[in-house]
């Protein structure tokens, strides 16, 4: 069926392309770094109920109204990508903090500025926290670049970054130190617990941003002292075709073989839920994923078929299940001031519940005035803190490399919650740079 | 190179998401047609409606097909309504114009889904219907209704928007009013209600696209809004005038797509594909091109 009449020029068509493309690039548009605010109500939580937030602060339903102590964060905030629950989840430790004494009198205020993968973009989100806000203190950085491009910026001014790590400067300077893994020790522990399970060849996907390179020879490493065949693939994010990405996956892994994935949990559950409409799940041997996957809403969105199928790698104490009185006082917070927090219970909310905790630790024992000299050396001297959600004790300490947490769990859905499959195991140090760590730093001892 | 074997999934893939991209890129086409105006707030609509009826179904509890059916109408009667308010007032101006100011509504709406559906954190949503859970086997996979259902829909509503164009009286004085909109009035064609139809038509195509899709690929309104591309790729390819051949390239854009997914080399470079295509296909154009104006723009 032909329409005659009006037909478009070309150059109409094709100033109408350019405005498409203008269009998508519109829906990346950035947006401004602003103080977060805490908000009073949340999602609920059937062991926060039981336990009062008071306890995170050290005078309990008296409120901190000294001079503010100002501290910042930049997390990652695009389609496809958001890490703003972190900076979210610690802010709302800060305000449960300073609703019972704050420090020492002295309330938190917390600035989060987000940013879009544009170096220039996160290099002057920096620059804003230091000269306009006048923080002393970064904690809650969880960014696909940021340690890349502000660690030297950083280093000059004397900041000791409490981070959530992704690029490989997170974890190999000497002013970063992250609570959680990040994606590369991450991908190793998934990939370690597949080599375990004898799974014949390993598919490692993961999202095609900076520093998959990185991230890649993690796995790589662990998979070739395994004597194991690896293929490493990539893929733009937002995922748009799914099915195609899960059958590309499930063939080139083969019956015996483990599929791997190293996405934020949106990207991953549109891969795994098309592998389910296709029937793919019980094509391999298992599937894995990183830390992101590590959260209640993925369990339940997938369903039962990926009981005991879908194994993921877990950084933190599993919120879920654990009925300890850290993760109990993580629900409380949560529930009573996480209303920002879009994700829930879950791995990212409880990196930035475990970085407020050690920052907030560690200014307690600052004596006189709150200077970024006085708060980062405070920072830096954090040494063996339990922070009752990691496997290890946590230190900074004066290493030119931080990889404090390097010991998980594995978790598996199981009927809608994520269940532990495998307790605390270490990173192998058959990754060069785990080895490089434990070698100048130790190991670290188990949490009590 | 893998063997043909290796392709033949992809193939499936590659027809389900062509299909719904002909869905699509059809209705884009006859409001062109109609309207003149290239409706770039088609997948926003249906990204929209399809959150909607995610967050009926969760938060209420309503049947399923209750939230499917609000997914459509909201897509429909917010394009109507954008059809009727704005639609005489950019009835005279320039097509580009006429797109550009559908970007508004796409922006508006978008900034809708950002705030009442924000995408931080590990927030992640998804929508099921049931004719996922049937289907049947071809090699090694398993194919669903929804699938089904993507490609079969594009090939209807092709069919079905040809004869309704050729055999009746309001597809008569669609294709009249795309020759001239004021002869057409002056004959005592109501301009208004035709225009009317090919608005509402095109949301509730919008609609039903936005639901597939949203499980087909993800319910997630990045996603979803800027899936229009692909569809409009296929109708800037047929010149936004042939139906038939929107719905060939719509099909060609998914299965191309989907066929450079196990190219190791070329992977990466899939999403290109709609881009790619439209601009050779305008080059080509561009060279041979006899463009009929219509009697405001001679």
């Amino acid at each position: 069926m032909r329409i005659y009449g009006r037909a478009p020029g070309i150059r109409a068509t094709v100033a109408l392309v350019a405005a498409i493309g203008m269009t998508a690039v519109a829906g990346c548009s950035s947006k401004s770094a602003t103080p977060a605010t805490s908000a009073p109500s949340a999602p609920s939580s059937s062991n926060a109920a039981a336990v009062s937030t008071s306890q995170c602060g050290t005078k309990p339903g008296v409120k901190a109204t000294g001079t503010p102590i100002a501290l910042g964060g930049i997390d990652t905030n695009q389609p496809g990508t958001s890490f703003t629950d972190i900076g979210n989840m610690a802010n709302a430790y800060f305000a449960c903090v300073n609703d019972n004494g704050g420090i020492n009198g002295h309330p938190i205020k917390y600035y989060l500025a987000t940013e879009q993968t544009q170096p220039a973009q996160v290099a002057a989100d920096a620059k804003q926290l230091v000269q306009t806000d006048h923080v002393v203190g970064i904690i809650g950085n969880t960014s696909i670049i940021e340690c890349s491009i502000n660690h030297s910026y950083w280093e000059s001014l004397g900041f000791f970054i409490i981070d959530s790590g992704i690029a490989p400067e997170c974890y190999s300077t000497p002013n970063s130190a992250a609570v959680n893994m990040g994606p590369r020790y991450s991908s190793d522990g998934a990939v370690q617990y597949a080599l375990a399970q004898h799974a014949s060849k390993i598919v490692f996907d993961q999202s095609n941003v900076p520093g998959t390179g990185y991230i890649a020879a993690g796995p790589a490493a662990l998979a070739a002292n395994a004597h194991v065949p690896i293929v490493q693939l990539t893929e733009n994010v937002p995922i748009t075709d799914a099915n195609s990405v899960a059958i590309k996956e499930v063939n080139d892994a083969g019956p015996n073989g483990a599929v791997v994935l190293n996405f934020t949990p949106p990207q991953a559950l549109v891969i795994l839920q098309a592998a389910q409409k296709l029937g793919l799940e019980n094509r391999v041997k298992l599937w894995g994923c990183s830390t992101p996957c590590d959260t209640d809403f993925l369990s339940q969105a997938l369903g039962p078929k990926w009981n005991n199928k879908l194994f993921v790698n877990a950084e933190m104490t599993p919120a879920t299940t654990a009925n300890t009185p850290t993760i109990n006082l993580y629900k409380a917070i949560l529930s009573q001031y996480g209303k920002s927090v879009s994700g829930g219970v879950g791995s990212f909310s409880e990196f930035g519940f475990a970085e407020a905790e050690i920052v907030v630790h560690a200014l307690e024992s600052v004596q006189g005035p709150y200077t970024v000299a006085s708060v980062n050396a405070a920072i830096k001297a954090v040494q063996g803190y339990n922070t009752g959600m990691l496997c290890q004790v946590w230190s900074y300490g004066s290493y030119p490399m931080h990889i404090p947490n390097n010991e998980d769990y594995t978790v598996t859905p199981n009927n809608g919650k994520m269940v532990v499959a495998q307790g605390c195991t270490q990173i192998s140090s058959v990754d060069p740079q785990i080895a490089a760590y434990r070698k100048v730093a130790g190991v670290a001892q188990s949490a009590p | 190179m893998p063997s043909w074997a290796y392709f033949q999934p992809f193939v499936v893939s590659g027809l389900a998401l062509g299909g719904v991209y002909a869905l699509s890129g059809v209705g884009l086409v006859v409001l062109y047609r109609a309207t003149g105006v290239v409706y770039l707030a088609f997948g926003a609509v249906g990204a929209m409606g399809a959150l909607i009826a995610w967050s009926l179904i969760k938060d209420t509890g309503v049947p399923g097909w209750v939230g499917w059916l609000v997914c459509v109408l909201f897509a429909g009667a917010v394009t109507l309504a954008y059809g009727m308010v704005f639609g005489p007032a950019l009835a005279k101006r320039d097509p580009l114009i006429k797109a550009v100011a559908t970007l508004g509504l796409t922006l508006v709406l978008f900034g809708v889904m950002d705030l009442l559906w924000t995408s931080g954190g590990g927030q992640s949503r998804a929508i099921a219907l049931p004719t996922d859970n049937g289907g049947f086997v071809v090699g090694q996979l398993q194919v669903n209704w929804t699938q089904v259902i993507g490609l079969g829909a594009g090939i209807a509503i092709t069919v079905v928007t040809g004869a309704f164009l050729r055999y009746t009286k309001l597809g008569t004085a669609m294709r009249a009013m795309a020759n001239d909109r004021d002869i057409t009035a002056t004959l005592g064609v109501p301009v208004r209600r035709v225009e009317a139809a090919a608005w509402l038509g095109c949301g509730v195509l919008g609609g039903v696209a936005g639901l597939l899709l949203a499980d087909l690929v993800a319910l997630d309104a990045t996603t979803l809004t800027f899936l229009v591309i692909s569809s409009l790729a296929a109708a800037l390819i047929a010149r936004l005038r042939s139906i038939a051949l929107t719905f060939v390239a719509a099909i060609a854009i998914g299965l191309i797509h989907d066929l450079l997914t196990p190219i190791q080399a070329l992977s990466n470079y899939r999403d290109m594909t709609p881009f790619v295509l439209a601009a050779v296909a305008l080059l080509v154009l561009s060279r041979r091109s006899v463009i009929s104006l219509s009697r405001e723009e001679a």
